[in-house]
């Protein structure tokens, strides 16, 4: 508690301190030391009449307790005589407490102005007129505390009290000024709004009701805000009836139009849900605060325009979500393919490309560094996935431009994360570019491959905006190529590279390319870009090693169709660049500028894989071959788990992609489709393994959509046999696996944990031995039959003294069936008795009562 | 309020294991036309009819009155899982509550398979999903059949609350089976003991297999009309319904117990709701036939219907309260457990049962003197239909 809060010294006017609120205010105070202006104008309710009884009598009962008081009769509208009462008695004002009220209910219709007039008289300018009065003194004496009451009539409304709700609520705004003001002179002003039983709320209440709204719940709190131990100031503060809490604002984040963008009613309308969107929100707490989204906004600056194809603010710099992507040796072979590669089988240079057996080792044809990114964004595309503020669709998009740069040689086989973002947008009048970077990173999250693709976006420009950098770069000099390549590209190369993921009918269907106003389906931008890069790297690169690729820059600037003949012009600039372009013949049309490929000054290493520990053989990762392996050693050694589920189930896993089969027909399990499946599972390699070993649960999966099952669904808890395989006969292939023995080796048996129920058992009979009294508790003979492994144990909680033995008892009132591994869960603090009877996994006969208190098991050990 | 609503021929076939019966039309003709019969009805008088199954494809209700006639009216398919035949029953009478019709039709039937209870779209959201969940909150998911998961659980929660003995919910089924003994239209006729129901193979605890209800093909129709209709027909005194509510889930159903999934609060709301609107408390009526898919469920059940207060039902079976002789007969026809439990004419043969016993047709099983009748049908996913039957 502290010491006592006191006010000795201090002098404290209450205006109304007649009866009710007022009085409650004044005696608690004065209880407490202070000296006491007890003003009450002793009038009505409503106002009219006056007395003196009232205050009198307060000052008699704060004296008769041993206080100071003196009475004060004037109007609040006479502040001043109010003040001097003060002045003249004691000769200083420490505390105002604003009290005084009177109300004049009336429906808004039937209000008259002297209604209106007086409610603001005595609430606003009565507290404004002793404020007033009193506020020089508390400044230049350098200590003051003011309190208001305001009510929830104001802040919230209340019928029949437009008069009243105003003039209350205007004293919280008079009192978030006046804190400001007074606060460098430790003149602190606060605000409550009440709800107590007073003369102005009898006859509202039921009886019972008014006794617990007493007034003494209420000055408490004006008490402590009036001490000089309290340092809040502009606080808002609801009570009553045992209730203290404290108000502020909130507002919604809102809407923010950058500077410059049309704002329309209609606008607002689209926005309204957003400005009032109290999800996330913001509490201000003060005029500079309010004015911050404002501040920001213009500090922003004029927006960078838009239209309604593309809102340039809200789109840059925006990202794409994380896309995951693998690819091997066959992606690889069929993109080399789909870019002309190998066209002569003999030809070391192109089958090194396109053959995982080469005998030199394979080699990954660098321009295939583009297909994460472009498969992310066409991904997005099918998907519907845009960036916010791009707001046009796929058929307005031509590929402008593409750029990658690999940090080093491709590897055979990866697993990506691609990340894409917007990078810069570009008013190009007609049209609009719009550049994503769109990098991958390895499985250690290292970046692999910068990726920039810009997409001219016909129609969408026209705003006025940044046109962008616009002088030509990797311009071919005006000598003759120093290489010329040409290619004819067969009539179904579209068709082939398309495979690698462009999906684009565009491509493919003859009737779509019409309507796209081509005579037939043209070749993809990128399967030129694939051309001309291998014929580069061909020339231009040591040895032909396409290892030395660095990056690649390329302008698409015409259309190529299936059959026509590629010319590739090729300049070296030096020895790491070189500048192309590529010719259709058939049109003398350039379609592909300003373009150039970098190469590696020296060959960059190979990253190195992290060293495996030099001790740890055992360190093999399961895979699913591992865990079909050890199932199907399993079920061989446990027939009845397949005689009972007689069940096939077929698994298709992903990443690396497997088809295998569980047998529990036939009891066994192998690779491929060795049974017709009555239950198919799709789900990553990664999952099952995690799902076997118990790491994973089936109904998340399940119900994230990383599980599907097909076929008889209800049968899928047949599975659950299986959950009885120890997870370790698992490791045991694995391990068979790596060390590359035979995986039809003996396999050692699986460990067995330590029995769990003689430690527990002894560990009770201990505590009893001290706490005798715990048997009170439980009042039962508890008979348990631990399993896996057996055993038996007889706990007398009923007789005295306790007793505990191994064995069986005729006299159990309650008998308990459990696992021990379940027992040592239920002696932990992992779970309930009452849980695992629910769960099936202790089994309760006779009196069931006493096996909701076995939690004296717990913590024994 | 509309109009009272008689219920004035009910008939049914003898249920039958899956691969014994007939096909489903043939079962649901014979059936209709038993209604017919019984209430002196022609077909061509029928108005509209609603058709009851779960297991099947669309309209199957129509290829099952096409055998009885074809006169074109409309007919309706309802599905609500095992509550299917009160569902049905429910649309006709409110046809002739509602001024709609003055003669409607409700038939319900089922030709079921073997085995558990198995869902046929796998692609999309189980309806049950939410129920599923919060069972895997409760108690995991085992490779017991989920139903029996679901009402064990429940009787799991029951027992860790109340202390039941296991013979208490054996005890159900062992009195289901005295009752069927009586019923030609039952399947499992031969009385068990609690030691024969305690002792057959668990299935989930604390359910053993005789405290399941069997997967049974059938099938049973009812005849409802409005007053003018039964005095054309000739009938004074028909057997009418007092009154009738169906409750689907609560919030509460989707909280953390398992007796509140399947369903109680749905019951104690219906059963309110119809207890209020016929001024009729449970403490008046004379014959049950409720909703004992699993022993457990009607233990619940009692409760729930109010003839027991809550934690006395295993007081209320040891004093015999629910069969002959005691307060009430609770499923004089067997039930669900021993007469079968064709998912869509299950609603419909209980009120067949019941108007056989309002009428004192009920031959060696008829409740004495019985003149207020109470049905309880419940469907996971859910719906519980309760009705009251009343004859003056």
């Amino acid at each position: 508690m502290g010491k006592e809060l006191r006010f000795d010294g201090r002098v404290a006017i209450v205006t109304g301190a007649g009866q009710g609120l007022g009085r409650s205010h004044g005696l608690l105070l004065a209880s407490r030391g202070a000296k006491v202006v007890v003003n009450d104008l002793g009038g009505s309710t409503s106002g009219e009449g006056k007395s003196s009884e009232s205050a009198d009598l307060v000052v008699e009962e704060i004296k008769r307790a041993g206080g100071e008081a003196v009475a004060n009769y004037d109007s609040v509208e006479d502040g001043d005589a109010i003040v001097r009462t003060a002045m003249d008695t004691w000769g200083r004002v420490d505390i105002v407490i604003n009290n005084a009220g009177i109300l004049r209910d009336k429906s808004f219709k039937n209000m008259t102005d002297a209604d209106w007039d007086i409610i603001f008289r005595v609430h606003n300018y009565g507290a404004y007129k002793v404020t007033k009065a009193a506020w020089p003194i508390m400044t230049g004496q350098g200590y003051g505390r003011v309190l208001f009451t305001t009510s929830s009539a104001g802040i919230y409304g209340n019928f029949g009290q437009t008069n009243y709700g105003s003039a209350k609520l205007s004293l919280v705004g008079f009192a978030n000024t006046l804190s400001l003001e007074g606060q460098r002179k430790n003149v602190l002003v606060n605000t409550i709004a009440p709800f107590a039983a007073s003369r102005l709320t009898e006859g509202l209440l039921p009886p019972a009701v008014f006794d617990s709204l007493k007034p003494e719940y209420v000055s408490p709190l004006v008490a402590y805000l009036c001490n000089e131990e309290n340092e809040t100031t502009g606080g808002v503060f609801e009570v009553g009836g045992g209730f203290y809490s404290s108000l502020r604002w909130e507002r919604t984040k809102g809407k923010v139009f950058r500077i410059g963008r049309e704002v329309s009613p209609e606008a607002l309308r689209g926005s309204w849900k957003q400005i009032n969107d109290f999800g996330e929100t913001e509490h201000v707490g003060s005029l500079m605060e309010s004015l911050g989204p404002i501040v920001q906004n213009v500090e922003a600056g004029p927006s960078k325009g838009g239209n309604e194809f593309i809102d340039v603010d809200a789109a840059l710099g925006a990202k794409y979500p994380e896309r995951t992507s693998s690819y091997d040796e066959r992606d690889l072979a069929l993109y080399a393919l789909g870019v002309g590669a190998a066209t002569d089988p003999n030809d070391d240079e192109g089958l090194r490309l396109v053959y995982e057996g080469y005998g030199g080792g394979m080699k990954a044809l660098p321009t295939y560094a583009v297909i994460p990114g472009t498969n992310a964004i066409l991904g997005f595309a099918k998907e519907g996935i845009t960036a916010p503020g791009l707001n046009y669709g796929f058929d307005r998009v031509l590929h402008g431009e593409q750029y990658i740069e690999l940090t080093r040689p491709l590897p055979l086989t990866a697993t990506l994360t691609t990340k894409g973002a917007v990078k810069d947008i570009w008013d190009k009048g007609k049209g609009a570019l719009v550049v994503t970077t769109l990098d991958s990173y390895d499985e250690e999250g290292d970046l692999l491959i910068k990726s920039e693709m810009t997409a001219f976006i016909r129609g969408a420009g026209g705003w006025g905006g940044d046109r962008g950098p616009s002088a030509d770069i990797n311009v071919p000099p005006s000598r003759e190529p120093d290489e010329v390549v040409e290619d004819s590209i067969p009539e179904n190369q579209a068709l082939l590279y398309r495979l690698s993921g462009d999906w684009n009918p565009l491509h493919a269907d003859p009737g779509m390319a019409k309507a796209f106003g081509f005579e037939r389906p043209i070749l993809h931008g990128l399967c030129t870009f694939g051309y001309a890069g291998r014929r580069v790297l061909e020339k231009f690169a040591p040895e032909g090693n396409p290892d030395f690729f660095k990056s690649i820059k390329v302008r698409f600037a015409d259309n190529v169709y299936p059959g026509d003949t590629l010319i590739t012009e090729m300049w070296k600039e030096s020895d790491q660049r070189i500048v192309f372009q590529c010719k259709v013949r058939e049109r003398d049309s350039v379609v592909i500028s300003n373009a150039a490929i970098e190469l590696f000054e020296e060959l960059p290493k190979p990253k190195e894989k992290p060293a495996a520990p030099a001790d740890a053989p055992a360190a093999a990762e399961p895979t699913s071959a591992d865990v079909i392996a050890a199932i199907d050693q399993f079920l061989s050694q446990n027939p009845a788990i397949a005689e009972k589920a007689q069940t096939v189930f077929q698994l298709k896993l992903s990443d690396p992609e497997s088809l295998w089969t569980i047998d529990l027909k036939a009891g066994t399990a192998g690779a491929g489709e060795t049974a017709k499946p009555d239950v198919t599972l799709q789900l990553s390699e990664q999952n099952y393994v995690a799902l076997q070993k118990g790491e994973a649960d089936p109904l998340k999966l399940f119900s994230g959509g990383k599980l599907k099952v097909g076929g008889d669904m209800m049968s899928v808890n047949k599975l659950e046999a299986l959950g009885e395989m120890p997870f370790d006969l698992v490791l045991e292939k694995a391990a068979a696996r790596a060390s590359g023995a035979s995986s039809d080796a003996p396999v050692a048996p699986p460990v067995v944990r330590d029995p769990f129920a003689p430690k527990l058992f002894e560990a009770l009979a201990k505590r009893l031995e001290e706490q005798p009294s715990l048997a009170d508790e439980v009042g039962a003979v508890l008979q348990f039959y631990v399993k896996d492994p057996d055993s038996k144990w007889v706990v007398d909680l009923k007789n005295h003294p306790p007793a505990l033995k191994s064995g069986e008892t005729d006299g159990a009132t309650t008998i308990l069936t459990i696992a021990d591994a379940d027992l040592a869960e239920l002696s932990g603090a992992e779970t309930t008795p009452q849980s695992l009877h629910q769960r099936g996994k202790l089994r309760v006969d006779g009196d069931v009562e006493p096996a909701h208190r076995l939690n004296f098991l717990k913590g024994l050990i | 309020m509309g109009r009272k609503v008689n219920v004035i021929g009910v008939g049914m076939v003898p249920f039958a294991k899956p691969g014994q019966s007939e096909d489903y039309n043939v079962m649901a003709a014979k059936a209709i036309k038993a209604a017919l019969a019984d209430g002196g009805v022609e077909y061509g008088e029928v108005e509209q009819a609603v058709a009851g199954y779960v297991f099947g494809d669309s309209t199957c209700g129509q290829r099952a009155v096409y055998d009885v006639g074809l006169t074109g009216i409309p007919v309706y398919n309802v599905n609500n899982n095992c509550s299917t035949g009160s569902s049905a029953l429910m649309l006709a009478k409110q046809m002739v509550e509602g001024g709609i019709v003055e003669c409607a039709l409700a038939v319900g039937f089922e030709q079921m398979q073997k085995g558990a209870l198995a869902g046929a779209w796998n692609d999309r959201p189980n309806p049950l999903g939410l129920h599923v969940n919060v069972m895997n909150d409760a108690q995991g998911f085992t490779s017991a059949p989920p139903a029996a998961q679901m009402f064990g659980g429940a009787g799991r929660e029951y027992r860790w609350r109340y202390g039941t003995k296991r013979e208490t919910f054996a005890k159900v089924n062992a009195k289901a089976r005295q009752h069927a003994a009586k019923n030609p239209y039952a399947l499992f006729r031969d009385p068990l003991t609690v030691e024969e129901i305690l002792a057959s193979p668990e299935v989930f605890d604390p359910l053993t297999r005789y405290q399941c209800c069997p997967p049974t093909c059938g099938a049973a129709a009812a005849i409802v009309c409005s007053d003018d209709f039964a005095k054309k027909k000739g009938i004074s005194n028909p057997v009418y319904i007092a009154a009738q509510a169906m409750r689907t889930d609560y919030a509460s159903s989707f909280g953390d117990s398992m007796i509140k999934m399947v369903g109680v609060d749905m019951a104690k709301n219906a059963a309110q709701a119809v207890y209020d609107e016929s001024g009729i408390g449970p403490e008046d009526v004379d014959v049950v036939e409720l909703h004992d898919c699993f022993t457990t469920n009607e233990v619940l059940t009692y409760e729930a219907l109010g003839l027991c207060a809550e934690g006395e039902a295993e007081k209320f079976i040891e004093e015999g309260d629910n069969t002959y002789g005691g307060k009430f007969v609770t499923n004089p026809s067997g039930g669900l457990l021993s007469k079968g439990h064709p998912l869509g004419a299950t609603g419909l043969a209980q009120c067949t049962e019941l108007v056989w016993h309002l009428r004192g047709q009920a031959d060696d099983r008829q409740v004495q003197d019985a003149r207020i009748a109470l049905q309880h049908n419940l469907g996971l996913g859910g719906a519980a239909v309760v009705t009251m039957y009343r004859r003056d």
